[in-house]
């Protein structure tokens, strides 16, 4: 196939469908409850046992505590990511905290919360 | 041997026919309201994967095809391109799929490479084509080889290749949920492979098969799709990332880090390059025995059925036990 046609059909391609899926709104991110940010821990982690599950206000990152430590699950497209707060960093961010994962496939998630959510979050995430 | 011989590149003929398709289910999703999901950054992800596997077929591919005529002109062999030896070709092309296949679930250096075609949660015809930018760096080309050296012309072992993708490319689909009896018998479907990209214990490291089914229930690896344990689609550990960068070299990242860390000996470093995916020196994770020996523990029930045959269906409910 001549090069140019395949970069064209690529290319084309590509923005075309990218284009036809956001205008049928499939770019919606996920909104998570009490009840579903549970069932995704337990999808994610389906050892763990859950004590109690803290979600953002905005619906797109839950705090989940469990005997083995706290962790978090977040809308990820669609979908959700979790994990444990093991090897983690956090920094203050003007929407809320941003938390850095020491993994090259999941770098970092923005917890957006408002100033009454941070306090609160700031404290479990460093009860001490 | 030096004759010329041409075949097309299967796969770049297809791409019409690949964006075609897309589009198809992508309505019949919506008109039907069932049969598949759709997300945007997902599904770019993806079509950029396979945009840069074909760019990176296109970079490397010369190489390749330089080490297999070498190959082809040092073999006394030449089977000719009549049309049974295409078929012969395509059929032991398959075999020669499988393996490297279940090479790429079960030796960390292949699962690096193949790892972000199973890193979407969503499994649809765009998932397809989130295809592997590193495959030339596992050296799994090499498995080529025998078929070459047998008197299978290069040129008709990599279109024979190229079919065996262009097949898998429906396959990716949740729109179709059972084929004829003899074809789920005989030929990879639709059924078989959402149950091998499921993350589920029951579901980890079945249904290799490209094409042809019948390798796996030969070699013993074949796990029937279960109507009481829904797919559910993704990596064990999923990532949080649609960069395609981060999705092509993460678990490359993740072999280095691993590997490099002070304090192992020369074996703990090799086995986090080689051995199989979940591998760790300190026990700090689970392997996919591992996984499915806990989900027993937590489900004895599941004990003897499909995808834990492995573990004795007659044990009394308190700890599982490997055969």
């Amino acid at each position: 196939m001549p090069l140019e046609l395949l970069l064209v059909l690529v290319v084309g391609g590509i923005a075309g469908i990218t284009l036809m899926m956001h205008l049928a709104g499939k770019s919606r991110v996920r909104t998570l409850t009490p009840e579903s940010a549970r069932s995704e821990w337990l999808r994610h982690v389906p050892d763990d046992d859950i004590i109690d599950v803290t979600v953002a206000h905005d619906g797109h990152s839950a705090l989940i505590r469990t005997p083995a430590g706290n962790g978090l699950v977040w809308s990820f497209g669609a979908d959700t990511v979790a994990r444990h707060l093991l090897d983690f960093d956090w920094m203050d961010h003007p929407d809320g905290l941003e938390v850095f994962f020491h993994e090259f496939g999941t770098p970092k998630v923005l917890v957006r919360l408002d100033e009454f959510e941070r306090q609160h979050w700031q404290h479990l995430l460093e009860p001490a | 041997m030096t004759d010329q011989v041409t075949f097309p590149d299967a796969v770049q003929w297809a791409i019409p026919f690949f964006i075609a398709a897309i589009l198809a289910e992508f309505i019949w999703i919506a008109v039907k309201g069932k049969g598949g999901r759709y997300e945007t950054r997902d599904s770019v992800t993806s079509l950029i994967m396979g945009a840069g596997n074909i760019a990176s077929d296109l970079m490397v591919g010369f190489l390749i095809w330089a080490g297999f005529m070498w190959l082809w002109q040092i073999t006394p062999l030449n089977l000719g391109t009549s049309i049974p030896v295409i078929i012969l070709c395509f059929v032991l092309d398959d075999l020669r799929y499988y393996w490297v296949h279940r090479f790429g679930h079960r030796i960390r250096w292949v699962w690096a490479s193949h790892v972000n075609h199973h890193s979407s949660q969503h499994y649809n015809l765009t998932t397809a084509l989130r295809q592997t930018w590193t495959y030339s760096f596992t050296f799994m080309m090499v498995v080529r080889s025998p078929l070459i050296l047998l008197g299978f012309h290069p040129a008709m072992v990599l279109f024979c290749g190229g079919v065996n993708l262009v097949y898998q490319f429906w396959i990716h689909t949740e729109a179709i949920k059972k084929m004829p009896r003899w074809f789920e018998a005989v030929m990879n479907t639709p059924s078989h492979h959402r149950a091998h990209h499921g993350r589920n214990a029951r579901y980890l490291d079945c249904n290799y098969a490209g094409t042809f089914i019948i390798w796996d229930k030969l070699f013993g690896t074949f796990v029937p799709e279960q109507e009481d344990d829904k797919v559910d689609y993704g990596l064990v550990h999923n990532i949080g990332t649609f960069n395609p960068l981060r999705v092509a070299f993460h678990e490359w990242v993740g072999i280095w880090r691993d590997a490099t860390q002070p304090g192992l000996t020369v074996r703990q470093r090799l086995a986090y390059c080689f051995a199989p995916p979940g591998y760790s020196h300190d026990g700090s994770r689970d392997n996919s025995e591992q996984i499915k020996a806990k989900h027993i523990a937590r489900h004895p029930e599941d004990r003897g059925s499909p995808g834990f045959e492995q573990f004795e269906t007659d044990m009394p409910n308190s700890q599982a036990k490997r055969v």
